[in-house]
């Protein structure tokens, strides 16, 4: 008998002793010797990379022994491993400043989640059943390179395709680089409520290409149009952080912050001031702010510059834009307006920032360009306590949306004709779910059932991985060695690295590894020094400057967590687009007003983002701060609007547009317009894990997949519905908040 | 000895709920599922509380952060016939789990109601269960479980302490509970009132300061200062 | 005296313990039925955790505390009634007293289980006591709930004392008439009872003592049992007028239930004889004198509060008087104080059937009294975030028939061993010889052997 025969051996009298002693099994199990000692009950620490928005928040992992049943050898037992057991901010990042939001504290449930893919699959049923059976690596990896292969012979590596969030670690390089060696076309970045209209505005107005960094916390006035700072928007650890410090951070200076909005949000609710303003209009009000500033002599318009040049009739003072007319649009009151003027242009350093509805609209570009011109107008572009850009870090930017988008390749495979072979015949999906979160009109699914062989990386199945033949899952965030390179929420330059926290804990291999690994077996001319993509990262961080005490970035990155650029002062963008000045154009809604009275403003879920988080219990079972419902979807009513359908709190409501219906549980809620009713994402999955699966219903299904004209950026805020009362009571489940749902008891 | 006491900046607060999940991880707080939540036993030992006020479009909304206000003169205590709900040397309302049959009395006792009951046996689905924090007990069916401070963190503290300086005191700032260490707005502060430089002390003495329901007596150690005003001059 | 009527007494009375009919064995097995379905419910609950319920964060009491306050309140008819009575020695008193201390006994055995019920983790209910253990634990004498665990244990050995000590008397009767096992049986419970006049002494006076002590016992229990809620600072709990309110619901809660169950024995045991109008019209008044006891408190605690117009209180207060709970107020003035007052105020209507129908209206009224104490007030607490309501799960509604069950059971077992009138005083009723049945053991100790008892029927 040698050992391994031993070893099953007593794992098999161990299962019939437990079996005999109906006892605890994993009493029972054999204990595999440890190949990673650690101090007993000890905590180490390490680091990481949130993954769960593009913020990229640097973490802390608290990691102690535990036990981990595993099967080793066909033979079941449990194994003493490394666990990450919490997650904390990393004290010296200069994103969150040792803070985590509420996802990120969550982030460790992906790791540990019930529902994760734990070894290769392939499909046994039909696309989007959810049927798989399990492949090892060989095989799974083996197919996927035949399918390539044959694409290569066949001279048709155009025929691929590559689907991904957007990324902000080298990842992206390894994509591109495959890509561009196979003969692809380049990855196709899905960003369905991403911030494509802002950075498109940046760029005609300052010269940069991304998101603004916002120094809350040197500002004494912060006006936001519509964007969710505190919550889910940009950078909202960086941004909350600063804004802790905006109130209450400075002896004797109390800054104010302002909100436009046309439903309440998390962070409107901690605004000094709330202002309601009609979707699509935000741009005409930061323009009347200017138009007061200029008419009272504050400012002149040349201190707009280039950005207040984009608008027309800027150098004659915006006589378009006055108060009465701002009322007239906006509904703002223009007292108001003249207020909101004056105090942006005396209480500087002042920011001024729009995200969300605003940009979700057909005139979104024009809205990000007005407000770009109000800032730049207060002189608050690049000066501390304003608005700022982080320097770019070349050759480790990311992958941001260009070029072909999931809009234009569904549309491309649907067009093919009937019998026609349609343009993609292989398609990889890393970390998307365009089934879930693109319009219906679009028709990403039925465009993907259309395409020949698609591969996802997915740990989780969803809709768009469910319609994958096969799953090639990659590690967790804490198993896997991260990078990132924020793209705001510091003023100086910065990039991530770390080591991976934890050994993996189930048969998953690290996506770029895989693509290095298939790209290998294709023989493609990758750089022959990319073995793992432990060298792709280090590349480019060794070409970084080192800091005082390392030789090298890469060093310092992975034992600080993070590498600090210099404080350098932000480079002058070489060269702005050819653009030419733009007028104020009414937003266009789809579906009449007649037909449709209500304007239909989903917004991104605290909890859930777009959904992709969804599966998390923890996030399922938090409290909506706003509204304290859990595990829940929710239709927000304003009382008048509810009573004058007579829909009580609790009661199913349909909300239909021009392009679809859903049903949800209506919810009184006191800060949404009479004439606007609001919608989280993130529910309504029909496959994503057993917290997800069947639960709520999801508003993209009525969204209609109208598009800002010059950008491309989807309009999701610009749908129009009516809404019914149904027969009987939604699942509302709520944690508390009782004030309007006793309108009876005063208090 | 120290006493310790928390300040909720609600000037600070955003309502982001860092606080809640961080608690949740640190201290096993078990997810009880939607039907359950549905019957009002979703356990947060930290929950923002949001209250209304007005009409569209004049209308607000305010966060309050609330967790047991580990009261001085703490009426969950006097009711437990099992002392399980007990006051300790450093002026925490502890909870011994142990001791507790689950009469529930004590948060019918308190005001805050901030005390949460295990009414099954709390389960982690395979493997989340890896997650849990060995520093902290797990609790069964039928006990009562409420925040602790951090109570686990405040002794490691005190271990590290004493190994470090004669008389072992914790440094002001080096010890937080999880809630206060993720809050992204910087809104809670912990520390050692009894410390009269601490940065809770002096937070507590802050004219923006007072207590919740201050008016039953129960001395909270959780000082909640209010919301500044904004006014041109800079001032707030 | 009459011996033959002595003799129809002693036959009468002990006829339920001889023998039952099928219809009785019937009715036993259902109610044995009903709470063993009760015990499997608190089985299952201990099992599966106290979630089978229907509490929740923030009504952390529900059902089993209510129908515990409810019990405890029924225990209070019978010994404090009798103990009233026996002191202010009311000659009508003598039918009444045994039926109504065995409600005592039992209301206490069957409120006493309940608050285990509740617990969430009863294995360990040992914590309560207070014993020496290896880590100097004890518990913890500040807490309402060990008075209750105290005040309830002692009130019940005193009202089980109470009910026993002139059950002896009756016991020997029986023992003396019967033979084999029930003889030994009887024999033991008869404590070696030969009827001298030192046995009668001390019974007298042990009885006297015990009337007198159990007077402030009882009242504290229902006391201290209102003090679980007034010593939390809940809204509409903390209040000073508890005590006495408490004491009074109770008395009231209790005579109608004795009302009922004296029905009820009258009817099944054709006791039509022994248990009169007399003792209905009597007993009806000293409802309608509760009722309207009843109704100044509840008018004396709803308008302080109402004035007082706090701002914690009155989303209570509204609850219960227009909201979601006024159906369950509503209900229980009309049980509790109209439908009394209506029936029980002229002497055409205070028949047996008025009374039991008021006595019903109370019953119903008092249990609502309970619920609406126990769970608005824990429904709307100081702060409006933590809101909630709250409806019994599946083993709180099987518990508590199961509860009611128990009563009936306990008390069909009891006639049947026990008579349920207690015949040596109800001989002795209208005797004003000092002591008649001293004269009687003379002449039985005289005569060497078992006398036919002397007396008079009332
Ligand atoms: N279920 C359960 N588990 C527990 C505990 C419990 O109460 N219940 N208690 C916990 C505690 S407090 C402790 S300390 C641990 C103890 O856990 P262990 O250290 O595992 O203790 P034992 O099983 O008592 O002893 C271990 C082995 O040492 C062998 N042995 C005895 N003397 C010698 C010697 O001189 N030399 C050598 N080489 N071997 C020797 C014994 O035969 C035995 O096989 O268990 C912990 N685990
Ligand atoms: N015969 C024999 N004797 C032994 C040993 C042996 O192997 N054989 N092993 C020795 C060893 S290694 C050890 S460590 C000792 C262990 O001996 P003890 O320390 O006595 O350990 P236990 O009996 O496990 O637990 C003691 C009590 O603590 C209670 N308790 C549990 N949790 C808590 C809590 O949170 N708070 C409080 N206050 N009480 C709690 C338990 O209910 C129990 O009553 O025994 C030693 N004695
Ligand atoms: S903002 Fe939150 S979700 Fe995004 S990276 Fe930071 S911690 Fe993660
Ligand atoms: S807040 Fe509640 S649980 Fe905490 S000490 Fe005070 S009374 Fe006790
Ligand atoms: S529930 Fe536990 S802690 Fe609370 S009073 Fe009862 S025994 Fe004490
Ligand atoms: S102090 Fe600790 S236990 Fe209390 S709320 Fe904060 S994290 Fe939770
Ligand atoms: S983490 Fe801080 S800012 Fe966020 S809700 Fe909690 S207390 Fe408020």
């Amino acid at each position: 008998m040698d050992r391994r025969q031993f070893v099953k051996a007593t794992a098999i009298s161990g299962a019939s002793a437990s079996l005999a002693a109906c006892g605890n099994p994993e009493e029972q199990l054999v204990r595999f010797i440890s190949d990673e000692p650690l101090p007993p009950g000890l905590a180490v620490t390490r680091r990481s990379v949130c993954p769960l928005c593009p913020a990229g928040c640097g973490v802390e992992v608290r990691v102690m022994e535990g036990d981990v049943e595993v099967v080793r050898d066909g033979v079941r037992g449990i194994v003493k491993k490394g666990l990450a057991k919490k997650l904390e901010g990393l004290p010296g990042h200069p994103v969150n400043r040792g803070r985590l939001c509420a996802r990120g504290q969550a982030a460790i449930q992906v790791t540990y989640h019930p529902d994760r893919v734990r070894q290769p699959l392939r499909r046994t049923g039909d696309r989007g059943s959810g049927a798989f059976a399990p492949v090892s690596w060989d095989e799974a990896l083996a197919e996927l390179a035949a399918r390539l292969e044959a694409l290569l012979q066949d001279g048709d590596p155009r025929g691929l395709r590559f689907l991904t969030r957007p990324l902000r670690s080298r990842r992206g390089v390894v994509i591109s680089e495959f890509l561009e060696r196979f003969g692809a076309p380049a990855p196709v970045v899905v960003d369905l409520f991403g911030d494509a209209v802002l950075r498109q505005a940046n760029l005609e107005s300052f010269g940069f290409h991304q998101l603004p960094t916002l120094d809350i916390a040197q500002s004494r006035y912060v006006v936001s149009f519509g964007a969710d700072i505190l919550g889910t928007w940009n950078s909202p650890v960086a941004q909350s952080v600063g804004y802790g410090e905006l109130r209450q951070g400075r002896p004797g200076i109390r800054g104010k912050f302002v909100q436009v909005e046309f439903r309440m949000s998390q962070t409107g609710a901690n605004s000094d001031q709330w202002v309601a303003a009609r979707p699509g209009t935000e741009g005409f009000l930061a323009l009347g702010m200017a138009r007061a500033i200029l008419a009272s002599g504050r400012r002149s318009p040349s201190d707009g510059g280039r950005a207040g040049e984009l608008i027309e009739g800027w150098s004659d003072g915006l006589q378009a834009y006055a108060a009465e007319a701002v009322e007239q649009v906006t509904g703002v009151p223009a007292a108001t307006v003249e207020q909101l003027g004056r105090e942006f242009a005396d209480n500087g350093p002042a920011i001024a920032v729009i995200a969300g509805v605003p940009l979700a609209q057909t005139n979104g570009l024009f809205n990000a360009l007005a407000v770009n011109a109000l800032n730049a107008l207060a002189g608050s572009v690049g000066v501390p306590g304003g608005v700022r850009f982080t320097p770019v870090l070349e050759g480790l930017r990311g992958l941001d949306a260009a070029g072909e988008t999931i809009e234009t390749l569904a549309r491309s495979i649907l067009e093919t004709p009937a019998g026609g072979a349609p343009p993609v015949d292989v398609l990889l999906v890393h970390d998307a779910n365009p089934v879930f979160g693109a319009p219906p009109a679009w028709g990403v699914g039925e465009a993907l059932a259309r395409v020949g062989f698609i591969a996802s990386f997915g740990s989780f199945q969803d809709e768009t991985s469910a319609m994958a033949d096969l799953i090639l899952p990659d590690h967790s965030f804490l198993e896997a060695l991260v990078d990132h390179v924020p793209e705001a929420g510091t003023a100086r330059a910065a990039a991530s690295a770390a080591r991976p926290a934890m050994r993996p804990l189930h048969d998953t291999r690290d996506m770029a590894d895989v693509m290095l690994d298939v790209g290998r077996r294709l023989a493609l001319d990758l750089p022959t020094e990319w073995e793992t993509y432990e060298d792709v990262a280090r590349e480019r961080f060794e070409a970084l400057p080192p800091p005082e005490g390392f030789d090298s970035a890469w060093i310092a990155a992975q034992a600080n967590g993070v590498w600090i650029g210099p404080e350098a002062p932000v480079p002058e963008p070489a060269s702005f687009p050819d653009v030419r000045p733009r007028a104020y154009a009414a937003p266009e809604f789809d579906g009449g007003a007649d037909a449709y009275p209500f304007h239909f403003l989903p917004y991104v879920s605290q909890a859930f983002l777009d959904g992709s988080l969804a599966h998390l219990p923890w996030l399922q079972e938090l409290p909506d701060v706003v509204t304290t419902a859990m595990w829940s979807s929710w239709v927000e009513l304003n009382p008048r609007t509810a009573a004058e359908l007579g829909v009580e709190a609790g009661d199913l409501v349909e909300v239909r547009s021009a392009h679809g219906a859903l049903q949800a549980p209506a919810l009184i809620f006191p800060g949404i317009a009479p004439d606007a009713v609001a919608m989280p994402m993130g529910q309504g999955h029909e496959n994503f894990t057993r917290y997800a699966t069947g639960r709520g219903a999801n508003p993209v299904r009525v969204l209609a997949p109208t598009v800002e004209p010059e950008t491309g950026g989807w309009a999701w805020a610009a749908t129009r519905v009516t809404i019914a009362r149904l027969e009987g009571a939604g699942d509302l489940v709520r944690f508390g908040g009782a004030l309007r749902e006793h309108p009876d008891l005063e208090r | 000895m120290p006493r310790w006491g928390m300040a909720v900046d609600l000037d600070r607060c955003t309502g982001c709920e860092a606080c809640v999940t961080a608690c949740h991880a640190e201290n096993n707080i078990p997810t009880v599922g939607p039907e359950e939540a549905a019957r009002g036993r979703a356990m947060h030992w930290i929950r923002v509380e949001r209250y209304w006020e007005g009409e569209f479009p004049d209308v607000r909304l305010t966060f309050r952060p609330v967790f047991c206000q580990q009261c001085d003169n703490a009426p969950c205590e006097p009711v437990c016939p099992t002392y399980a709900s007990y006051h300790t040397d450093e002026g925490l309302n502890a909870q011994v789990y142990n001791r507790c049959i689950g009469t529930r009395y004590c948060a019918n006792a308190c005001s805050y109601n901030v005390r949460f009951f295990n009414f099954h046996n709390p389960e982690w689905d395979r493997p989340l269960d890896l997650q849990l924090n060995p520093d902290v007990s797990v609790r069964e069916v039928g006990v009562m479980e409420k925040c602790t401070f951090c109570i686990q963190r405040i002794n490691a503290a005190r271990i590290d302490a004493r190994a470090e300086t004669e008389e072992g005191r914790i440094e002001d700032g080096t010890l937080q509970p999880a809630c206060a260490q993720s809050c992204t707005a910087n809104a809670l502060v912990f520390g050692d009132l009894d410390d009269a430089d601490s940065r809770v002390s002096r937070l507590s003495r802050s004219p923006r300061g007072s207590k919740l329901l201050e008016e039953l007596g129960a001395e909270p150690s959780v000082t909640y200062l209010q919301k500044g005003d904004w006014d041109e001059s800079g001032g707030g | 005296m009459n011996l033959a009527a002595d003799k129809r007494i002693t036959d009468e009375l002990l006829k339920p313990l001889q023998g039952s009919s099928r219809r009785y064995r019937l009715t036993v097995a259902a109610l044995m039925l009903v709470v063993s379905a009760g015990v499997a419910a608190w089985a299952v609950q201990m099992y599966s955790g106290i979630g089978l319920t229907g509490l929740n964060s923030p009504v952390f009491w529900g059902f089993y505390l209510v129908n515990f306050v409810f019990w405890i309140g029924i225990s209070h008819a019978g010994t404090l009634i009798s103990a009233i009575l026996r002191i202010v020695d009311a000659g009508w008193r003598r039918p009444v007293t045994r039926c109504a201390e065995a409600i005592t006994a039992f209301a206490l055995l069957i409120g006493g289980v309940l608050p285990l019920i509740h617990l969430g983790r009863p294995w360990l209910f040992y914590h309560l006591i207070p014993f020496p253990d290896g880590r100097g634990l004890w518990p913890n004498f500040r807490s309402p709930l060990m008075w209750d665990f105290f005040a309830i244990n002692t009130y019940l050995l005193a009202s089980t004392l109470f009910l026993f000590l002139p059950m002896i008397p009756d016991f020997a009767l029986v023992r003396d008439r019967a033979s084999g096992i029930r003889r030994t049986i009887y024999g033991w419970l008869a404590m070696g009872w030969q009827g001298t006049p030192r046995q009668w002494n001390r019974l007298e006076s042990a009885m006297h003592i015990m009337a007198i002590a159990i007077i402030p016992i009882a009242v504290s229990v229902h006391t201290i049992v209102s003090f679980d809620f007034a010593m939390a600072v809940v809204p509409m709990w903390h209040s000073t007028i508890f005590g006495p309110y408490f004491v009074v619901g109770a008395i009231f809660s209790g005579i109608a239930a004795l009302i009922i169950a004296m029905a009820l024995l009258r009817r099944l045991l054709r006791l039509e004889a022994y248990l009169q109008p007399l003792h209905f019209d009597k007993l009806g008044k000293l409802l309608l004198t509760m009722s309207l006891l009843w109704a100044y408190f509840v008018f004396a605690e709803r308008l302080t509060v109402w004035y007082g117009n706090e701002i914690t209180e009155m989303p209570v207060f509204w609850a219960t008087f227009t909201g979601e709970y006024a159906p369950a107020f509503w209900i229980m003035v009309a049980g509790n104080f109209v439908l009394p007052a209506v029936l029980l105020s002229t002497k055409r209507t205070r028949t047996v059937a008025g009374c039991v129908v008021a006595s019903v209206g109370v019953v119903v009224g008092m249990w609502l009294e309970r619920f609406l104490i126990v769970i608005p007030s824990l429904s709307y607490r100081q702060l409006p975030y933590t809101w909630g309501s709250y409806a019994p799960g599946w083993t709180e509604i099987v518990v508590m028939v199961a509860s009611f069950a128990a009563m009936a059971l306990l008390y069909c077992v009891f006639v049947k061993f026990v008579p349920i009138i207690s015949i040596w005083e109800l001989k002795s009723g209208n005797d004003m010889d000092d002591a008649p049945h001293i004269v009687e053991a003379e002449a039985r100790d005289a005569a060497a052997g078992p006398v036919p008892a002397r007396g008079e029927a009332s």
